[in-house]
């Protein structure tokens, strides 16, 4: 199984290629949305400037939106999960826009918020087997989508509630970073590689039990 | 709720670890990939290497140390000491580092800090500040703590903010390895003055040290190194001290989020 990790070309890309190689799945980074699109599944990375990403993603960005959309799985990490979103305050540029809603600078007296911090998760099959959830972010945004119910995990800072994760078809977005969040994010990245794996075969289950 | 940080700090001199102190002194402790390892299953909750070689050759030795720690490091790791200009930081990040820290290089050419956050963003751009009470003020020191500029620190960790550094590792020269505590005066002072994340460092000797610069010194973590390398305590013990205090500190050990 081949999993794409995207490279805009800034940043660490190394530990999250070998969290995700330590689940047995085969990492392929790529500057190329057809690659990134025609594996098993694709890992949006977390570091840099929302402008900086969006210049890396293609004019036609529809090709891309109607994939996810079909169901190509896809885990937005960080800055990879503003991406899945229409627009964000930080820069220019248009997002993928999978998920409707846009990117806003938090508001706090200490940003960027950076370290550990609680999680509330909802049920959902990326977080299986994890009881308390505490994650590490390095964020000065947050995404908030229009729509409340696409909302998967959710963490407070100065009082403040925001959207941890989100999830539209099978695409994941998580604020904060599991492949630096220690043994608890590893699961989740482990969790997401089992949901590529399982894919292809529901989806062959579904088309048999249609016809 | 976001957690105090408990940050190990090693420095490190020709792919080893070393341990002096106020700079001085140095001796191996150890290899750094597996020292990381092991204070990430401690419950460290990030991983600093501050490079303390003085030879160029030694560069090459350092993005090698980053690349294998990576692979079986999954905390953030920051690495500091060396950076030269904005061009250093690209190979270290891709190396596998998640945080650069830049000192000397960001007095001499505060530029590199707006170029690194621009560049990189904000939360992996590190601002290093080495002060001591020199007078009324607290004043900088560049070059491993050697060399006496005209800044004064609480100003010029806030001007590292305005120029896009995402955090300041505030490091006592004075304290640095007396293990009698933070300077807390400094760490609140510069805390109170900055509107991103203050990691207080030089000085830690026991947990209330901790604990005090959380509470005292409004740091948002607490970098703690010879402690530990000599073995006198672990990150587990300072963890469960700073609980039973109630400062909620991440919970350290395997219970937490672990798998089954």
């Amino acid at each position: 199984m081949k999993i794409a990790l995207f490279d805009y070309g800034a940043g660490n890309l190394h530990s999250l290629g070998k969290a995700i190689e330590a689940t047995d799945a085969n990492v392929t980074i790529t500057s190329s949305w057809d690659e990134a699109l025609g594996l098993d599944g694709l890992v949006l990375p977390g570091v840099g400037a929302f402008g900086h990403a969006a210049r890396a993603l293609p004019a036609d960005i529809t090709s891309i939106r109607a994939r996810l959309l079909a169901g190509y799985p896809c885990l937005g990490i960080c800055l990879g999960m503003q991406l899945l979103f229409d627009a964000s305050e930080e820069s220019d540029g248009r997002g993928i826009g999978l998920i409707p809603g846009r990117v806003r600078l938090l508001a706090a007296s200490v940003v960027p918020h950076m370290g550990w911090n609680d999680i509330e998760t909802a049920a959902d099959p990326v977080f299986e087997g994890i009881q308390e959830l505490v994650a590490y972010y390095a964020n000065s945004y947050v995404c908030e989508p229009e729509d409340s119910a696409s909302a998967i995990a959710w963490s407070t800072y100065e009082g403040r509630r925001f959207v941890a994760g989100a999830r539209a078809a099978n695409t994941w977005g998580l604020q904060f970073h599991p492949e630096k969040s220690s043994t608890a994010g590893r699961r989740i990245i482990a969790n997401f590689v089992r949901r590529v794996r399982e894919l292809p075969s529901e989806r062959q289950a579904s088309r048999e039990t249609g016809r | 709720m976001l957690r105090p940080r408990v940050i190990v700090c090693l420095d490190v001199k020709d792919g080893r670890v070393v341990k002096g102190t106020q700079f001085k002194n140095l001796r191996d402790v150890g290899d750094p990939v597996e020292l990381a390892q092991r204070y990430e299953q401690e419950g460290a909750d990030e991983i600093v290497y501050l490079d303390v070689s003085a030879s160029k050759e030694a560069r090459g030795t350092l993005l090698d140390v980053v690349r294998r720690t990576a692979e079986t490091l999954f905390i953030p790791l920051t690495v500091g000491g060396g950076v030269r200009s904005a061009d250093d930081i690209g190979p270290l990040l891709r190396a596998g580092a998640d945080k650069i820290s830049v000192n000397s290089a960001a007095v001499r050419d505060p530029e590199l800090l707006s170029v690194g956050a621009e560049r990189f963003g904000s939360q992996c751009v590190v601002a290093s500040i080495d002060a001591a009470r020199n007078g009324d003020m607290w004043r900088c020191y560049t070059h491993g703590g050697s060399t006496p500029t005209d800044l004064d620190a609480v100003a010029w960790a806030y001007e590292c903010a305005e120029r896009g550094a995402g955090e300041i590792l505030l490091t006592s020269i004075d304290q640095d390895g007396a293990r009698t505590g933070y300077n807390l005066p400094l760490t609140a002072a510069v805390s109170d003055r900055v509107s991103v994340p203050v990691i207080a460092s030089g000085g830690a000797g026991r947990a209330e040290h901790l604990r005090d610069a959380f509470t005292e010194g409004h740091a948002s973590a607490a970098l703690v190194a010879g402690i530990l390398h000599d073995g006198l305590t672990t990150v587990g013990e300072l963890k469960s001290r700073l609980t039973a205090w109630g400062i909620d500190v991440r919970p350290s050990g395997p219970a937490e989020g672990h798998e089954r």
